[in-house]
């Protein structure tokens, strides 16, 4: 048996190390579970437009978040939203520790089993989507990683899967699409994903070539032919991923001996023989330069903010990306100011979305852990694990069916049952200033829903929510034993399933 | 072998019924008036609007009085002697080729010189290697040895040479083609064919379970219908109470729910109704506890537990009329064996799944109809990774009481090259829209299938025999 330089880690740890490492870790994580603010209330007017724009830009509000909002303005919360730093507080980095998979190389990551990658990439991803401030950022991420779907359970997947996540997706998340397609390309976790790396020489893969096509640029109506997937694969033939003895396993390679370096033509462009490895790269170049390209990332990008998005603003999207050479910032920033976004009708939260929200609004303290991923699993929803390269459906009814699950994920959360996540409606109420008294459903609501419990929208649920707590009489000391579920039926409420 | 004595306290659960749909005690709420325009196809004018648009499409047909005159705009006719339906979309475009072999055909084995399956007569390879013989032309694939006696009862038919007109060669625009029950990806009507059949058949079954999907998300083909069900598992499907909670405390947890639930006009709100009315009926019918007749024993995989509780959910007569399942993995770019591999792996989960199911449900067979699609075919010539790139035509698999089966249906066009599709793939002869209407009109609904399929007209083959 072989022992490398985490095995060794991992035997001193466990010889001693590991009681004090851990205990330590949870000390550094409860401290780092953001504070409460003051108050909790919610500004007298303009709340709505408000929640409406962080529910879009954001995982959703935290306690305090619209109040910072409205005082902060909209401009300069989308500019600051546009233009994250790449420091994370305390909050995000002592989760993060310890999460090797995020640490390594790909080679590297060939040490650690595939489900604790897995586990390993998943509560790295609920950690930053939590708490990380750079709340846009983290969405687009979510966003890329779909565009980009790679499935971790097929080949080597979970094994290459942080690297493309951290070095594709997250690197350009906000930067220019042609780099970030450039990226993807050259990740051997994608070229492993779509059989590219066997393609080869008289014998192409048209996988690769196809799904470039017709889901990361041009669309299955770009304007494509059978005749051009062939075309591109013989491209690609020869971008392969490292397998050599002795080799930085799991890293790009291009094999001129695998590759065809005729003349081919693409798109009614002759791209000259003799190029070897550039034959793809302008491939690339042509697709990232296409209009086809421009309007299917545009009408994904609308899709995603302002739902079923009006076709002037596909267009408009899509001449900002021409403009740009696809510079994403460029393309997002008025579509989150536009009027649109305020006024389309509300889109169904994914699980995910619903989730991390769900935390969020609860100022919950959590690990990412297992127990909590299961739930994901059981919403439908689990990260990196949908098979096919087009992503999770964003279509409201392919969600409609993870209701049951979402209540019971509620249900657990509030009543301590998911282990390494807790959350403390007492405080939260204390913070509300309704402690005791018929306000704590109301304030539970405001605090789930982030908007005021006078409005309109609002009744059904606090009327339900209030019928629910007078069910039981308070305590003595005038807590209440049914407070906590009465907060998981705020978010099991179909209000909360929207943003 | 299981039997009726291995169950505890409940015995005779699943044969208590026979009265015919079973009706929640909780009244349902009718169709809201209005709905979020975000979600158009779940307005309560639904089906008015389904129907109009079908008989808009359908205007071609003024030709064919006969397919007019069928088109009523009120809906009604009762179809409480339906067949079941149970419908299995093999995700990622299955190897027809490989599943029902023409293995009389010398281009079939010097396309496939790696993965080929040898014919059922090729002494040189070892006979659990070879196809297993259908009918002299056609073999199916090893694997599939379960279903045989299925096809030697009359049982089972593979319609091949079928699929759709897409010619995208997507896998999202050819599963969206034949879900939606379109001739190619370019055409209207965003409703799944599925939830259209359900929009045609207004019998006043009240269930909460009469269109159930196996899947965590809904798919396409009942993209549309209110009254479909998307779930994982029937047993895992109820309120997980916070620890110590009794029944009392579940029910008050429900009517919270149900005040939550109870005004909403939208999706959400529609479909948390119906889960709530879902988890009513699956409360009395205890799916944890279900244990198959026959000795059946259903292989332990996604498709398996599917066909199981599918099982369970028409022993349970809860209302059942439509179970979709779907098993992915048949993307085999890359080594998807011969005779054995991963090809033949999802084979034998298919074949046990559809065996086990047959044998459950016994002399019920006889109502139901089961059939197996996929979005395509593969490329007739194998690639360098020893798999198969996307295709054309592929095959289906029909199983039923009603099924005239014991044959492969097909217009064969050969593999000869000038036959191919663009020089490439097996060509689709039959429209995959011929045999769901046909199974539609003989064991469904009569002839509503041009309402289901606007714009097409079905050519018989001959798949289903007319119900008794």
């Amino acid at each position: 048996m072989k022992i490398n330089r985490r095995d060794c880690l991992r035997l001193g740890a466990a010889a001693g190390a590991g009681a004090l490492l851990t205990g330590c870790s949870q000390a550094v994580r409860r401290f780092a579970t953001p504070a409460l603010p003051e108050t909790l209330e919610l500004p007298s007017d303009n709340v709505e437009p408000i929640t409406r724009l962080v529910n879009r830009v954001s995982f959703g509000p935290p306690p305090g978040e619209i109040t910072r909002v409205a005082a902060l303005g909209r401009d300069s919360y989308v500019e600051e939203q546009l233009h994250p730093g790449s420091g994370e507080p305390l909050a995000v980095s002592a989760r993060l520790r310890g999460l090797e998979a995020f640490e390594v190389g790909a080679g590297e990551v060939g040490d650690l089993r595939k489900e604790e990658i897995l586990r390993q990439m998943q509560m790295a991803a609920i950690i930053y989507a939590v708490y990380s401030p750079h709340q846009l950022r983290e969405r687009m991420v979510d966003f890329w990683t779909n565009h980009f779907n790679i499935f971790a359970h097929k080949g080597a997947g979970a094994f290459l899967k942080p690297t493309d996540e951290l070095k594709v997706i997250r690197a350009h998340a906000l930067g220019k699409f042609p780099d970030l397609l450039r990226a993807s390309a050259h990740s051997p976790a994608m070229l492993s994903y779509l059989d590219n790396q066997v393609s080869r020489r008289g014998i192409p893969n048209e996988n690769y070539a196809r799904e470039l096509m017709e889901l990361h640029t041009l669309g299955v109506h770009g304007g494509y032919t059978q005749r051009d997937v062939q075309e591109v694969a013989r491209c690609f033939t020869g971008w392969t991923v490292e397998e050599g003895f002795l080799k930085p396993r799991g890293r790009f390679r291009f094999d001129p001996d695998l590759h065809d370096d005729g003349p081919k033509e693409v798109l009614g462009q002759t791209i000259p023989g003799g190029l070897g490895k550039g034959q793809g790269d302008r491939v690339l170049e042509i697709l990232a330069r296409h209009p086809s390209t421009a309007r299917f990332i545009a009408s994904k990008l609308c899709r995603y903010f302002l739902g079923d998005a009006a076709e002037s603003w596909i267009e408009r999207t899509a001449q900002t990306y021409l403009q740009t050479d696809g510079d994403i910032r460029a393309m997002l920033r008025p579509i989150l100011l536009s009027q649109e976004l305020l006024d389309s009708p509300p889109i169904m939260k994914r699980p995910f979305d619903f989730m991390v929200s769900a935390l969020r609004a609860l100022n919950a303290d959590t690990d990412g852990g297992k127990p909590l991923q299961e739930h994901l699993t059981r919403m439908g929803q689990p990260l990196y694990q949908w098979p096919m390269p087009d992503g999770y459906p964003d279509r409201t009814a392919a969600w409609t069916g993870s209701l049951l699950a979402r209540w019971n994920f509620g249900l657990a959360l509030l009543s301590g049952g998911i282990a390494g996540t807790s959350t403390d409606i007492t405080a939260i109420l204390r913070a509300a200033r309704a402690q005791t008294g018929a306000r704590r459903a109301d304030a539970l609501a405001e605090v789930v829903l982030a908007r005021r419990a006078d409005s309109e929208a609002m009744q059904p649920l606090c009327r339900s929510l209030r019928a629910y707590m007078e069910r039981m009489p308070a305590s003595a000391d005038g807590s209440h034993p049914l407070l906590n579920e009465t907060a998981a039926l705020a978010l099991a409420s179909p209000l909360f399933q929207w943003r | 072998m299981e039997t009726r004595t291995g169950i505890k306290g409940r015995g005779d659960w699943w044969s208590c019924d026979g009265r015919g749909f079973a009706r929640p005690e909780t009244k349902r709420e009718t169709e809201p008036r209005d709905a979020c325009e975000t979600v158009s196809l779940l307005t309560p004018t639904r089906r008015q609007v389904l129907l109009g648009a079908a008989l808009a499409l359908v205007g071609w047909a003024a030709k064919d009085s006969t397919a007019l005159a069928d088109l009523t705009i009120t809906p009604g006719k009762p179809a409480e002697r339906a067949d079941i339906l149970v419908v299995i979309f093999l995700r990622g475009g299955a190897d027809g080729l490989n599943i029902v072999i023409p293995y009389r055909e010398d281009d079939y084995h010097r396309s496939r010189q790696n993965i080929g399956i040898a014919a059922p007569d090729d002494r040189r390879a070892a006979a659990a290697d070879r196809a297993i013989d259908l009918d002299g032309f056609y073999g199916m694939h090893p694997a599939m040895a379960p279903l045989r006696p299925l096809y030697e009862q009359g049982l089972l038919a593979f319609v091949h040479a079928c699929g759709s007109g897409d010619q995208t060669r997507s896998h999202f625009e050819a599963m969206a083609t034949m879900e939606r029950g379109l001739p190619d990806e370019k055409t209207g009507l965003a409703s799944g064919w599925v939830a259209r059949y359900l929009s045609q058949t207004e019998n006043g079954n009240p269930s909460p379970l009469r269109a159930v999907s196996f899947s965590s998300v809904m798919p396409d083909s009942l993209r549309g219908a209110t009254d479909a069900t998307a779930l994982t598992s029937l047993s895992e499907f109820r309120l997980v109470l916070p620890s110590g909670g009794g029944s009392e405390r579940e029910a008050a947890l429900r009517a919270a729910l149900e005040s939550l639930y109870r005004e909403g006009k939208d999706a959400v709100a529609l479909a948390g109704r119906e889960t709530l009315a879902v988890l009513e009926t699956l409360n009395r019918i205890d799916p944890a506890n279900y244990r198959p007749a026959n000795g059946a024993t259903y292989p332990d995989g996604e498709l398996g537990n599917g066909m199981r509780q599918v099982a369970c959910l028409i022993k349970g007569r809860v209302g059942l009329e439509v179970a979709c399942l779907e098993r992915g993995g048949w993307d085999t770019h890359v080594a998807q064996g011969s005779s054995g591999g991963w090809l033949a792996s999802n084979l034998d989960e298919v074949s046990r799944s559809l065996a086990a199911f047959a044998a459950d449900m016994g002399a019920e067979m006889s109502r139901i109809s089961v059939v197996v699609m996929t979005e395509f075919g593969r490329r007739l010539v194998e690639n360098g990774g020893l798999g198969t790139d996307h295709g054309r035509a592929s095959v289906m698999w029909l199983l039923g009481g009603g099924i005239a089966g014991g044959k492969v249906y097909a217009r064969w066009p050969t593999l000869k090259r000038e036959q191919l599709e663009e020089g490439l793939d097996l060509r689709v002869t039959t429209d995959y829209r011929d045999v769901l209407a046909e199974i539609v009109a003989r064991r469904l609904l009569h002839s509503r299938a041009a309402a289901i399929f606007p714009n097409y007209t079905p050519r018989m083959l001959g798949v289903a025999k007319d119900r008794a």
